[in-house]
């Protein structure tokens, strides 16, 4: 096959909810870096653009072979990541479907064009494969790199494991599109824990796929002189001036702050809401987000066994917070375990800022620059939670 | 360009002489650099300074676009964008320097939603954000072979900023940031280009306005086919260089006998497309002499 | 019902409507002072503000201004018998996003970077956004409500807008003529009198078409004018 010949794919066009909720599924055992491919592969993704770096590189590679095979339109391998986010955003404009994957200190090297994609309203989907952010130098997991997003308006959503990869990157490329978001979503997971480790995922079929991208139900006009042709531009450099109200930049914020609040209800639609609770009427709960939230989820499970009364928020939305689904159901609590995979304790810090009882919320455990969460750590914080003895050796 | 008819009576002026008077559908002979000032021009107004040799060289860009209503602009931070943005035509703006990159995403983009139509995507950015901020981002575009055109608004410093030194200044210029003289040689823009792989490069001082509109003709019409194309135009700044506004014409026209003398370079392949476009053009022109002393007579 | 979105103006910096709570109402309905309402009832509202507040305005955008799909046509013709019907109502357009320099004639456009120019200069006190991007209508209605005692109207293709005193949403070409018929019989309740009438055109265009003026027209100052080529002008007073 020469290089410009991609076969023409006859696939089944359905809408989010269709392909989410309905859609007949199929278990496979994959990888969260193919789980986020088949995810693209299924999406109508128009354009991907890519640059290596671990552990992200076989996610674009896995998007770079469906491209070969003619899911996705255009893909290419850019410079590096500023240039690539750039590119994205040149794409953006013209009105299609995008997508691009990068980890660490990557997403610090491209971020200067992805914090600017929001204010753009670039509906790109951003897939974060969280790697430790130098110095030193290290290609483990460590996911930090989320508190560089929390700042840029942009939607982010943290994936548990292989089948919330799936799910959630299927769900992003909708929830992007909405005429009343139309800013990026990032949808982040841990690299090597999730990306390189196999789990069951359940699939939709391959020859089904989202419907397409819509240049035209947009909030903004695509750049291409025809919708509408006139002498459009539609992100001037709206410096204080005697042409420009002092108001101009400020409300043009708001606007993608109001758009990040907007895609809840979507989050809700699509994913069933921006938190999963297992049993709310626990006075000890164990709040995580991404892969910390399966070793959570352990301890829950653990603690359950042992007949103690503990729950689990798992936080699906970092970004819109839920901060009231949150305070709702810790008003009555009495510790809230936050365990995380960073050493700033971004999560905990957004809990605690979420909710009037912020004195009841443990900072940690806290593990980072590439080590794992063994349950141990968490049991330790319920059992001193809960006053009980305990002889973990940890 | 065509307005809702109802509404063509709601419009202001210079979008309704625009409709009827601007250069849309027009060929060059009817709207084009030979008779500005008779037609609509795609730019009118704008902040630039008294004797801006930028400002001048962007107003006869704009005249000279062979489909203005399929051309799309990108610019970045400088004194460029203050003018660009205030013409007709649709015009995208990112972070400093990304003009290149984002314009390799848009053209492909353009390719997937346009397959039957040629959309003429030129990026026009000064030196600073061609060749200092945006090196990497532009170098990569040529290489890739992105089919687009770069124009460098070359004025030799970051004047927008105040009046920095930039890698595109000549060594020992006196300038911001560089009080005791810069100590670098002027990058060779054209020679990096060439390298880079661009296959039409054309390094000018615009002081023959046929000229330069047949230059930048030359190069939408071959990014259209062949590859990246790339002209490095030396636009002062009166400003920073304290050219008296009466002298930038002569100081244009002493650079041309300098480092800005004319050098255009094309592949074979360039020259094939230029060789049947104008040909194309001097075959249409032939005809309509023809139409018109047979109409007469 | 509480107004949670009122006529402003608000103030230096006020904080955004769907910050505030307000969201965009479901399909079928619309938002009146940033409560979900039916849609009658919000064109109700809007139509007694638009007749009986002073200097009403209709902005259209670019997504009706120009000719480009199937669909502006029959929506353009529309706002324009919708204007016809308010007394007095000015249409004044927004043609394009960018900000204008040096200043935009404010009794000819309106400028989504600095919309308050053209309210407050022309005096608006009700005004109607058609055909404007979502985005930047937000902006623009943010703005007015920030600064202005304007009250705002969005009609809107998609899903409305939070930061107008009435939002309609899914808006077709029907529902502008069911917007217009809803202002006749407010405007008959009322008893205000009224001849269908369209409104001015735009004060920056040419009042007279100089497009049939010759060189001889322009009497002593035909030296000054700058012949096409190939025109040769003979003709001497």
């Amino acid at each position: 096959m020469s290089q410009n010949e991609t076969p023409k794919l006859e696939k089944k066009l359905v809408d989010i909810n269709y392909l989410l909720k309905e859609a007949p599924r199929e278990q496979h055992f994959i990888t969260g870096a193919q789980a986020m491919a088949e995810a693209v592969k299924r999406a109508s993704v128009d354009m991907a653009i890519a640059y290596p770096i671990t552990p992200q590189s076989e996610v674009m590679h896995l998007v770079g072979d469906i491209y070969a095979q003619g899911h996705i339109k255009e893909y290419y391998r850019a410079e590096e990541e500023l240039g690539t986010m750039s590119a994205i955003a040149g794409a953006a404009r013209a009105g299609v479907r995008l997508f691009t994957a990068t980890s660490g200190p990557g997403l610090l090297r491209g971020l200067e064009a992805i914090v600017s994609w929001p204010g753009h309203r670039v509906p790109a989907v951003l897939g974060v494969l969280t790697r430790v952010v130098n110095a030193p130098l290290s290609i483990q997991p460590d996911n930090v790199e989320m508190a560089y997003l929390l700042h840029s308006g942009i939607v982010v959503l943290h994936a548990e494991n292989q089948q919330d990869t799936f799910d959630m990157t299927l769900a992003a490329f909708a929830i992007a599109d909405r005429v009343d978001v139309y800013i990026p979503v990032a949808v982040a997971t841990e690299g090597f824990f999730v990306t390189h480790a196999k789990g069951y995922v359940d699939m939709t079929p391959e020859d089904m796929a989202l419907t397409e991208f819509d240049p035209i139900a947009a909030p903004v006009p695509a750049m291409d002189n025809e919708t509408p042709p006139a002498r459009i531009q539609r992100d001037a450099p709206v410096q204080k001036s005697n042409f420009m109200s002092y108001l101009i930049h400020s409300v043009w914020q708001q606007e993608i702050w109001d758009s990040n609040k907007r895609a809840m209800k979507y989050i809700y639609e699509y994913l069933g809401g921006p938190i999963e609770v297992i049993n709310p009427d626990a006075e000890v709960f164990v709040c995580a987000s991404g892969c910390a939230a399966a070793q959570a989820r352990e301890a829950q499970r653990y603690s359950t066994e042992e007949g103690l009364n503990v729950g689990l928020i798992k936080v699906k939305a970092i970004k819109p917070f839920p901060e009231e689904e949150l305070r709702d159901i810790v008003k009555n609590a009495k510790t809230i375990i936050v365990p995380e995979h960073n050493a700033i304790g971004w999560l905990a810090k957004e809990v605690k800022a979420a909710i009037p009882n912020s004195g009841i919320v443990v900072d940690g455990p806290k593990v980072y620059g590439g080590m794992t969460l063994p349950v141990e750590l968490i049991m330790k914080e319920v059992y001193d939670a809960l006053g009980i003895e305990n002889d973990l050796k940890l | 360009m065509t307005p809702a008819d109802v509404f063509k009576k709601y419009l202001p002026k210079d979008y309704v002489e625009l409709v009827d008077y601007g250069p849309f559908g027009k060929r060059q002979d009817e709207a084009g650099v030979g008779n500005m000032g008779q037609y609509k021009e795609l730019l009118e107004e704008h902040p630039m300074c008294s004797g801006c040799w930028m400002a001048y060289f962007i107003r006869v860009v704009f005249a000279a676009l062979p489909n203005p209503e399929e051309t799309v602009t990108l610019g970045t931070a400088g004194c460029g964008r203050l003018a660009i943005s205030q013409a007709a035509v649709p015009f995208i703006y990112g972070n400093y320097g990304d003009q290149n990159a984002m314009a390799s995403g848009l053209t492909r983009a353009f390719r997937l939603r346009f397959p039957d139509k040629t959309k003429d995507v030129i990026t026009m950015a000064g030196d600073g954000g061609t060749m200092d901020i945006g090196f990497s981002m532009t170098m990569h575009a040529w290489i890739r072979g992105e089919k687009f055109t770069t124009i460098m608004l070359d004025n030799e410093v970051y004047g927008n900023t105040g009046g920095q030194e930039s890698g595109m200044s000549p060594k020992g210029a006196i300038l911001k940031m560089a009080p005791k003289g810069k100590n670098f040689g002027k990058m060779p823009a054209t020679e990096l280009a060439k390298a880079a792989g661009c296959v039409y490069v054309v390094r000018l001082s615009p002081t023959n306005i046929k000229n330069a509109a047949k230059i930048i003709r030359r190069a939408i019409f071959i990014a259209r086919e062949v590859g990246p194309t790339f002209i490095h135009a030396y636009t002062s700044c009166n400003i920073e260089y304290s050219i008296p506004t009466n002298d930038v014409f002569k100081d244009a026209k002493e650079k041309e006998k300098g480092r800005f003398s004319f050098d255009e370079y094309m592949t074979d392949e360039a020259r094939e497309v230029i060789e049947r476009v104008e040909a194309q053009e001097k075959e249409e022109k032939k005809k309509r002499k023809a139409a018109k002393a047979e109409g007469v007579s | 019902m509480s107004k949670k979105i009122t006529v402003g103006p608000a103030g230096y910096m006020p904080q955004s409507a769907p910050s505030m709570g307000v969201e965009l109402a479901p399909e079928g309905k619309a938002l009146l002072y940033g409560n979900i309402v039916e849609e009658e009832e919000a064109m109700r509202d809007a139509a007694r503000a638009l007749l009986t507040n002073e200097n009403p305005t209709i902005f259209p955008g670019p997504q009706v201004l120009w000719d480009w799909k199937d669909d502006v046509k029959e929506k353009a013709a529309a706002i324009v018998e919708l204007a016809s019907e308010i007394p007095n109502c000015k249409i004044i357009p927004m043609p394009d996003y960018r900000p204008k320099y040096p200043k935009i004639d404010v009794k000819a456009e309106i400028n989504p970077n600095h919309p308050n120019l053209t309210i407050l200069d022309n005096n608006i006190k009700a005004a109607v956004f058609v055909g404007v991007h979502c985005h930047y209508a937000n902006l623009s209605l943010r703005m007015i409500r920030a600064g202005t005692d304007c009250y705002t109207v969005a009609l809107c293709a998609y899903m409305g807008h939070e930061e107008a005193m009435a939002s309609i949403r899914d808006l077709h070409a029907e529902d502008l003529r069911k917007f217009k018929e809803i202002v006749i019989e407010e405007r008959n309740k009322m008893g205000i009198e009224w001849t269908t009438t369209p409104p001015p055109a735009n004060p920056s265009l040419p009042k007279e078409d100089y497009t049939a003026l010759s060189p001889a027209d322009y009497g002593e100052y035909r030296s000054l004018i700058m012949s096409q080529k190939g025109e040769h002008v003979a003709e001497v007073e």
